[in-house]
């Protein structure tokens, strides 16, 4: 039986079209730009390496993101692994933004990310944003589609709970600086993902 | 339309308006990257992988 391979100039081609979802899919993982450009640098390489092994009409997006994110939890000491909000991002997210109230809640939705299960995060990116389907994210993912379906509604709720309560202090008060805002944000995401470790359980 | 007993359909709608809400803003952080021009390093990576496979 013989599959059908791409050859290398169209499989080169495709996965150059794919480079930005590699950087936006290594981003979420690692939070940091820098460190998610080396990231999918190295990603995007591994899976040129690898081109022999892609089945061609499968798909290419999902095979290149298992690939990346094996690379992500496989190599824990490197600096992609940092999780972290850079107080200079968030101010800048406040700024760049002409509708306050969006601004807001692109905040506290970048400070909750940061605070989900890692588990949780990724299914959601890949199912919210990254225009997979469950099917695709479980197999991305190495567990049962319903898992995703768990870990997805339960990011959906835990964000939805965040971004609800930050809200709170900050009606009324188109005053409130920007760090402070964050500040804000940031503590009520710890207690709340520290009480959200309970329920991770099941 | 009775408003008295509506309060959990209120309730559900304004959660599905929020769930949307957050839908989009997730789609606007990940879009934030795609939409960014891919640094040119990573093209010539792939090049440079491309060119040494033929040397071997």
């Amino acid at each position: 039986m013989t599959k059908p391979k791409l050859d290398d100039e169209a499989f080169k081609a495709e996965l150059a079209g794919l480079i930005p979802h590699l950087r936006a899919f290594a981003r979420s993982l690692s939070g940091n730009a820098t460190a998610a450009d080396d990231l999918a640098q190295e990603a995007m390489l591994k899976a040129w390496k690898a081109r022999e092994s892609y089945q061609q009409g499968t798909n290419l997006k999902a095979w290149t993101f298992t690939i990346l994110r094996n690379l992500f939890y496989s190599e824990k000491r490197r600096s992609w692994r940092r999780q972290q909000l850079d107080p200079e991002v968030a101010e800048a997210t406040l700024v760049a933004n002409d509708d306050p109230s969006s601004a807001m809640d692109l905040l506290a939705l970048r400070t909750g990310l940061t605070v989900l299960p890692e588990d949780q995060r990724e299914a959601l990116i890949l199912v919210g944003a990254g225009g997979l389907s469950y099917e695709e994210t479980a197999e991305i993912c190495g567990c049962a589609v319903g898992t995703i379906k768990s870990r997805v509604s339960r990011a959906r709720k835990a964000l939805a709970e965040i971004i609800e309560n930050s809200q709170g202090g900050f009606s009324g008060d188109g005053k409130l600086r920007a760090s402070e805002a964050f500040d804000d944000i940031m503590k009520q995401a710890d207690e709340l993902s520290s009480g959200s470790t309970a329920d991770a359980r099941n | 339309m009775e408003h008295q007993s509506s309060g959990s359909g209120d309730d559900d709608r304004s959660r599905k308006l929020r769930q949307k809400r957050i839908g989009d803003q997730l789609r606007r952080l990940y879009d934030e990257v795609t939409e960014e021009a891919v640094p040119v390093e990573f093209l010539n990576l792939l090049e440079q992988a491309d060119k040494s496979k033929n040397q071997k």
